[in-house]
This record gives structure tokens, C-alpha cells and sequence, in this order.
């Protein structure tokens, strides 16, 4: 991650400069006047002194936890720092948005229910699906690749087409060293069969500590074996470095507000989305209105902006009308610059099984998206990023199940054309929640989407039996329609340390 | 092993009917010489009635107890309840063991209730102790949610005052009877919504008790968000949960039916509350239907239609696993057998309670785990081979 040390000295004082504008520098600033009255401070070793107060106090661990916490969005050094967009956000047009006084009161009467009561949809599609995503990625190619360069790739039968670098097994073993054969896992060794005092029950002593020393790292360390369900919580907001102040809880009474009072066209997409996935789904119905609660503020929350800077995408703009192509007259719509495709809510829905105050919630997802869950939907040459995802998923198909990826490819079912779908919507609504849970522990673990290839490969061997005698996509999709009952840890285990390779 | 058994049922129902077919025994009408009955609740009256009656031989079963209204008609259920209570109080079992206010320590899991008409009096007494309660009214022989309804005013139940003007006109008879009990108007919401658990319980004998609960249980949700508001007392689709009725709201949907499993259930109040809290409500729910069923507590008839596609599986596998549990090996009942049956037949149940098994370690025991104190390494949750058993005590 951190190569030269020129880079390192740059990185560091990006952080730093980052770090000077939040609310964290702000809090240790004020620590540390107030600790001026403390005996143990003397003037001549003021700044000794105050180090040590830090330390004992749990703001030198707060601290690391932010530097944690930027470290691990942070963008390869190579990549241009886009100017932080969102400043120069007029955000007029919004005011035209304004819904009448009347509508606004009946709104916040409802904010609880909204599922109950949505506008008429019947004249919205979603703007996009997924497999239409899988059509954009299919065609892209790189204009300086040439052909005669990597023989290996040019023997790739799979749908992608751009020559990024993807690890192979022995690769992916070493990154995924914990989930290996000899280290306890959740998932595997806690089932009924196993009695608790041979792993579960210190690993679960070590998760509690883990959680009163509020360290970040170890957290992260430790949850690649899994997180007991009743720490999950706390671990995941940990990791992501959530902790809920009221400038956040402010922050997210504002954003609703925000929706009261304004209309955005964007909305019923969401209520389009949320109706069609998540209120038809056997786990997530019951949470409908989070959903709602949650994306539409999540829309208009221009923070977001931010992790443009990071994401080779761009946000979409649009311009006020007569001003098309007029820099001073573009604005970013949605707010957020993400626009909701088919399943979107899906990222949000697992969450609910975990925090149900809505400003908790929240937080935890946006920081999930700006972290992971953006990576899916646009276009990078990220090892995380979609493309390299499906790259992933095609190679370990094609050179360790080589018959398998043969057969299905000459009866026109493109392995990719049934996986696309699992990976983009990181499994949400096609694994049991609970398994879902533990294949998120390893995302936030690892920091990395690259668990999601492997595993779909992994399913794919999983029935590979059965792939192996159908004669139609339609069939091979049928064998892999359900994925309900899978126990996703055995999978991984088996397909990356069980396989001969 | 003598032939196939042979069996009857009076319900058309596939997920009973393929469960009978697939092994292998033998349709006959009920006037010949039958095994097995699975038996509407009517029918059970008439082989059960005192004047319509017969006795069972040694080589028949059928799906209900002789005195399964002990436990469904809800007046009689809470007569059982209190009069078990008072039973073990005489008895000086510590059980029975109540707190400072007089409240039970153990038995406490029925909110105040009485009989309507009978009780009228007492209730309007204990109505006037707090009289912004809102209390819910139910028909005592009625199932589906059928017939129930909220109240909040004396003048809402005027007709079953004893003394009131139209029990001139009425004889008491034709009053239809009721329970009415204190409202729980804080229930436990998920999603903002009223839940309730819909369990399986299978009785194979009373004495000793033996008794399986089916591990595949579930909730049922309204599917609108609750409010204790007065405004909406009346509106049944916020206040129960009974599918009969919820099917009739706008937002009912067919393909989860507003159903969790109660695994789901597990997992979702083991990462919001904590493992420790969840295990003890779990605990605590089976203690409710053990103490119950000793006090002589079922319902009788437990819904065997499907309302979704995922529903006719479950219940076509409860079946399943029930016929296992009570006709083991497919072999024709004898009254005479009184094993436990072994461990592979169980199926999705789970032993809930064996008395037998129970009274091997000492009685005593149920009491120790209940009031907390520790507890040698057997009582504590067994897991092996696979097989765990649901209770901490015995």
C-alpha cells in the first residue's frame, strides 16, 4: 500500500490537511486547552505531557482510528485528487423543488409509514438494471491495448475484455490467510456440531475486548473470523469509524428536513425500487420505511460528493434549463451524484437487521457506500471495482473449473451473465441474512470487494454437478436461482484451500 | 410388523394427505377398522361426547387429546392457568413463589383477565382502579381473530353487564361469553409493527408429559405500523396479527405473507439487544407453554391452510415430522408403547420437555435454574451430537 517514502511523506500530509478541517481537530484542540488545568501538565514538558494525556484518555485512539479510517479509502497514489466539487455546489435549483406548506406537514406525519402511501409509480421504470450495466461493461475495451501482448489474455474466453490484473488462487490465499483451514472461523466452527469452548466462546471474549480498547485496526483484524452476532454492531461502526455525536444526529435531522420540504424527481425512483426488491423480499419487507427513510435523505446529502474524489466516476450534472454547456449554470443531480439503479435499496436493507435508530443507520450506510458499495456500480480499474471483480470471477472459472466453464459457455450461458447480478448487489437478497452478515464481516476484514468474486466462483463449483447436464441458460439459471440455503464460509474454505489447483 | 396402517381423515388437505401416501399406508373410511384419525375439530367433539361417543381400541390414534377445549376455548385455558397456580401454592412449591406487591415470581405470563358475563363485577372494580387502560375482548370459542375488538369504556361492554337493562329481555345463555384482558399496549415492534409468534407444539402423551417443539416457528406482522393511539383502537389491521385478517389490508403481500421465521426473529434481537436478553426471552417463551401445558393447555386447530407457496412447504414438513414423531417406523399403534422415541425421528422438533427424562435428575432442579443460581455442567444447553436441548432446567 505505502511504497516510496516521498509518497508516504505526501500522504501523510494529506491526511493531515484533511484531518485539520473535521470535527475530530477541532474536539482535540479544545481537550487539550482544558487539560492545561490538570496537575500532572507542567510548562516545561507541555508537549510531552499532553501526549501522555491523550494517551491515557482515548483521544491518541480516536485519532488513530480517523487516520485508520482515511487510510483505508485512501486512493492509489497515481491517482489525480479530484477538487472537491461539492463547494462550489449552488444547490439553487433545489428551491424550485419546494413542496407546498400543506404537503410538508403531511409528510412529516408520515415520515414513519411512507410505505404505506406512495405517489403513483405506475409511469416509472428504473433507470437502469443491472444486466443493463453488464452490457456497458461487455463493451469496453482499451484503445491502447494491442493485441499481441499478453498471451494469456488473449486466450480469455470470458465476457470482459479489458486486461486488468486479477490475483490467482495462491494469490488469494495469502490475502485471505484467515479464512484458512486451520483458523477458527464464524460460520464454521460455531455451529451446534462444535462444542462452544473449542473456538466460539474466546472468540467471542476476544470480540468484547476488542470493543472496549475502541481500537479500529484490531477490529478490523479481528472480524475477518467472523463477528458474533451481538457484536456486529458495535464492530462494524468501530471499523468504520461511526460514533454517534449530536453534530451527526443534527446532521441527519437536517437531511430530513431536507426531504419534507423539498421534491426531487429522483424520489420515486427510490419508491419505485424499494417496492419492487426489498418490500417482496422474505427478510426485508419488514423494514420498508427505514428504506424509504434512509435514501431519501441519503439523495440529497451532498457529502457524498466526496468520495468522488477517489471514484473514477464522475457525478452527473445538469444544467439550468436554457444554460446547457454554461460551467456556472451546472448542478449535480441528484445532490449526491449517485442516481438509484434496480436493487440500490438492497445495500441498505441487511443494515436494518443491526441498528434501528435511523441517524445510526444512516451514517453506518453512507459510509458503506462511500467505502465499498460504490465500487460496484462504476467504472475503475480498482483491484474492487466491478470490472475487475468480473475479470476475477472469469479467470478462477476458467483456469480451475476449465471443463465446467467450457460447457457453459458453448450452450450460451456465459457464467458472468447469471453471476453479474450477485456480485453487484454484493449477495444482498440472494443469501440468508445471516450468511450475508458473515460475507460482509470479511468486505469490512479485508478491505475489499474481491471476497464477492471468489464466492461466486465458489458457488459455481459448489454445483457444478448439476451445471455440468443443462443444455440452456435458462437452465443453468434455474440450478442457480436459489442460493437461500448456502452456508457461505464452507464454500470459501473449500474453493480457496481445498481445491487442488 | 403386521401390515400398513390404516387411516381416515375428515379435512381435505394435500399437505396431510400426501404426507399419509407417500408412506405407503392405507386409505379406509371410519366405519371400518382404523389406525390413525386425523380429526376435524367437530369430529372430536363426537367421538369424545358423552352421548355420541366410543371408546378408542389399543391400536388407534387420533390428532387430539379427549380434553383439547381445556386449552383452546380461552375461558377454560385461564381457569386451568389460575387453578394450577393456586394448586401449587398449596402445595408450598416454590414455584408458586410470589414478590412483595403479590405478584408471581414464575407464573406471572397471563395479564389480568376475566369471564364475561360471570366477572363483570370484579372487572368493573379493577377497570375503575385505572380507568384510562384500554383492555381487549375476545369470544372464547372463536379462533382467526374472529370476534375480537378493544375498549377503553365501560359504556363499550354494557352488554354484558349482569344487571344491565337488556339481560331482562336476554337470558344469560345466549350472551355469548368472553375473556376480557388488560391490553399489553407497549407489545415488542419490529420495522415499527405488532408482531406475534405462531410455535408448533406436539403432545405424544400427558403422563408423563412429553412434549416437541417444531423448530420451525414464525411471526406473523401486521402490516401497518402500530399506534397505542385511542383513534385507532378500532382498526384491526394495526392491532392483531391473525393472517385470517391481515390478508384483507391493502399492503398484504403474497409472496411473504408478512412472515418471519423465527430464526429471523434470533438473529435480528441477538444484534440489536444481545445474545444474553434474546436467550432468556427464548427460555422464557418455552417455560410459558411447559407450565401451560401442565395447567392443560392446545389449541385445537391449528391452521392447515397455505397461504403462500412457502407456507404449504412448512406445514407439508411439520406434518411430516409430527406422523414420524407419533406413529414412529410406520408401525400400528399400540397404547401400550411409552418410549421415548429416538433422536433421529425428530425431525425440526426439538424435545421441549420430557418428563421422564426430567424426574431421572431431580425435580429440584427446575427451581434452582430459574431463580439463576448455578448449575451443574448437565443442566446447562447440551450440544451433542447434534442434538440441543431447548431448556436450561428440567
Amino acid at each position: 500500500m505505502l511504497q516510496e517514502e516521498s509518497d508516504l511523506s505526501l500522504i501523510i500530509a494529506q491526511i493531515v490537511q484533511k484531518l485539520k478541517g473535521s470535527n475530530l481537530y477541532a474536539q482535540l484542540e479544545r481537550q487539550a486547552w482544558a487539560s492545561l488545568q490538570r496537575p500532572e501538565i507542567k510548562l516545561e514538558s507541555l508537549k510531552e505531557d499532553i501526549k501522555e494525556f491523550f494517551k491515557i484518555s482515548g483521544w491518541e485512539k480516536k485519532l488513530q482510528n480517523a487516520v485508520y479510517s482515511e487510510l483505508s479509502v485512501f486512493p492509489l497514489p497515481s491517482h489525480p485528487a479530484a477538487p472537491p466539487e461539492h463547494l462550489k455546489e449552488p444547490l439553487v435549483y433545489m428551491r424550485k423543488a419546494q413542496r407546498p406548506v400543506g404537503e410538508q406537514k403531511e409528510l412529516l406525519n408520515k415520515w414513519n409509514e411512507m410505505g404505506t402511501d406512495e405517489p403513483d409509480l405506475s409511469l416509472f421504470r428504473p433507470v437502469y438494471a443491472p444486466k443493463d450495466f453488464l452490457e456497458v461493461l461487455i463493451n469496453l475495451r482499451n484503445p491502447n491495448y494491442e493485441n499481441g501482448d499478453s498471451l494469456s489474455f488473449r486466450t480469455h474466453l470470458g465476457l470482459i475484455q479489458v486486461p486488468l490484473k486479477v490475483k490467482d488462487i495462491p494469490e488469494l490465499k495469502e490475502l485471505f490467510v484467515e479464512l484458512g483451514l486451520t483458523t477458527g472461523q464464524l460460520g464454521i466452527d460455531d455451529s451446534t456440531q462444535v462444542p462452544p469452548e473449542l473456538f466460539e466462546n474466546e472468540h467471542v471474549r476476544i470480540g468484547q475486548k476488542v470493543l472496549t480498547e475502541q481500537d479500529s485496526a484490531a477490529a478490523q483484524q479481528y472480524i475477518r473470523q467472523g463477528s458474533p452476532t451481538a457484536l456486529r454492531a458495535e464492530l462494524w461502526a468501530l471499523i468504520l469509524n461511526i460514533s454517534s455525536h449530536p453534530e451527526d444526529i443534527l446532521y441527519y435531522e437536517q437531511l430530513k428536513t431536507n426531504v419534507i420540504q423539498h421534491d426531487l424527481l429522483v424520489d420515486s425512483l427510490i419508491y419505485k425500487d424499494v417496492k419492487l426488491t426489498a418490500s417482496n423480499d422474505d427478510y426485508y419487507f419488514v423494514f420498508e420505511d427505514y428504506l424509504y427513510q434512509v435514501l431519501l435523505c441519503f439523495s440529497r446529502d451532498t457529502s457524498v460528493l466526496s468520495h468522488f474524489a477517489y471514484n473514477s466516476a464522475s457525478p452527473p450534472k445538469s444544467y439550468i434549463r436554457g444554460k446547457l454547456g454554461l460551467e456556472e449554470y451546472a448542478v449535480f443531480y441528484p445532490p449526491n451524484g449517485v442516481i438509484p439503479f434496480h436493487g440500490f435499496s438492497m445495500y441498505v436493507a441487511p443494515l436494518c437487521f443491526l441498528y434501528h435508530e435511523p441517524s445510526k443507520l444512516y451514517q453506518i450506510f453512507r459510509e458503506m457506500y462511500v467505502r465499498f458499495f460504490f465500487r460496484l456500480h462504476s467504472i475503475s480499474s480498482h483491484p474492487s471495482g466491478i470490472v475487475s471483480l468480473c475479470l476475477l470471477f472469469e479467470t478462477l472459472l476458467q483456469t480451475y473449473l476449465p471443463q465446467l466453464f467450457y460447457h457453459l459457455r458453448e450452450i450460451g450461458a456465459q457464467p458472468l451473465r447469471i453471476s453479474f447480478k450477485w456480485m453487484v448487489r454484493a449477495f444482498s437478497g440472494y443469501l440468508a441474512t445471516d450468511q450475508l452478515l458473515l460475507l460482509w464481516d470479511r468486505i469490512l476484514g479485508y478491505n475489499s470487494l474481491e471476497i464477492l468474486a471468489v464466492l461466486a466462483a465458489a458457488v459455481f463449483a459448489f454445483r457444478a454437478v448439476n451445471l455440468m447436464e443443462v443444455t440452456s441458460l435458462a437452465a443453468a439459471e434455474a440450478v442457480l436461482a436459489d442460493l437461500s440455503t448456502l452456508k457461505v464460509m464452507p464454500l470459501l474454505q473449500i474453493f480457496l484451500f481445498a481445491t487442488v489447483t | 410388523m403386521a401390515g400398513k396402517v390404516k387411516w381416515v381423515t375428515d379435512m381435505e388437505k394435500s399437505v396431510l394427505i400426501n404426507n399419509f401416501e407417500k408412506r405407503g399406508w392405507v386409505q379406509v373410511t371410519e366405519n371400518e377398522d382404523w389406525n390413525f384419525y386425523w380429526m376435524s375439530v367437530q369430529t372430536i367433539r363426537n367421538v369424545f361426547s358423552v352421548e355420541t361417543g366410543y371408546r378408542l381400541s389399543d391400536d388407534q390414534i387420533v390428532n387430539h387429546f379427549p380434553n383439547h377445549y381445556e386449552l383452546t376455548r380461552k375461558d377454560l385455558m385461564v381457569k386451568n392457568i389460575k387453578r394450577y397456580r393456586k394448586e401449587l401454592e398449596k402445595e408450598g412449591s416454590p414455584l408458586a413463589e410470589k414478590d412483595e406487591s403479590g405478584k408471581y415470581l414464575y407464573l406471572d405470563f397471563v395479564p389480568i383477565t376475566y369471564m364475561l358475563p360471570a366477572d363483570y363485577n370484579l372487572f368493573v372494580e379493577e377497570f375503575r382502579k385505572s380507568p384510562s387502560s384500554t383492555w381487549i375482548m375476545k369470544p372464547c370459542g372463536k379462533a382467526q381473530g374472529k370476534g375480537i375488538f378493544l375498549i377503553n369504556k365501560l359504556s363499550q361492554i354494557k352488554k354484558w353487564s349482569r344487571d344491565s337493562k337488556t339481560s331482562s329481555f336476554v337470558t344469560q345463555s345466549t350472551k355469548e361469553a368472553y375473556v376480557i384482558s388488560l391490553y399489553i399496549n407497549n407489545p415488542l415492534l419490529i420495522g415499527g409493527r405488532k408482531f406475534d409468534l405462531r410455535l408448533y407444539v406436539l403432545v405424544s402423551t400427558y403422563r408423563p408429559l412429553r412434549c416437541y417443539m417444531y423448530k420451525l416457528g414464525f411471526c406473523r406482522f401486521c402490516t401497518v405500523k402500530y399506534t397505542p393511539s385511542t383513534s385507532e383502537l378500532d382498526n384491526m389491521f394495526v392491532h392483531l396479527t391473525n393472517v385470517a385478517i391481515q390478508k384483507h389490508g391493502e399492503d398484504y403481500n403474497h409472496i411473504h405473507g408478512g412472515k418471519w421465521t423465527v430464526s429471523n426473529l434470533r438473529l435480528y434481537l441477538e444484534s440489536t439487544r444481545g445474545k444474553e436478553v434474546t436467550s432468556r426471552l427464548f427460555d422464557e417463551i418455552h417455560w410459558i407453554i411447559v407450565q401451560s401445558l401442565k395447567a392443560v393447555a392446545v389449541n385445537a386447530s391449528p391452521s392447515l391452510t397455505s397461504s403462500t407457496a412457502n407456507d404449504r412447504i412448512l406445514k407439508y414438513n411439520l406434518i411430516n415430522d409430527t406422523l414420524n414423531i407419533a406413529v414412529p417406523n410406520g408401525e400400528i399403534p399400540d397404547c401400550k408403547w411409552n418410549k421415548s422415541p429416538p433422536k433421529e425421528v425428530l425431525g425440526n422438533y426439538e424435545i421441549l420437555y420430557d418428563e421422564e427424562l426430567a424426574q431421572g435428575d431431580g425435580a429440584d432442579r427446575e427451581l434452582r435454574s430459574r431463580s439463576g443460581q448455578s448449575l451443574g455442567p448437565k443442566a446447562s444447553r447440551l450440544r451433542d451430537a447434534g442434538r440441543t436441548v431447548l431448556t436450561t432446567w428440567k
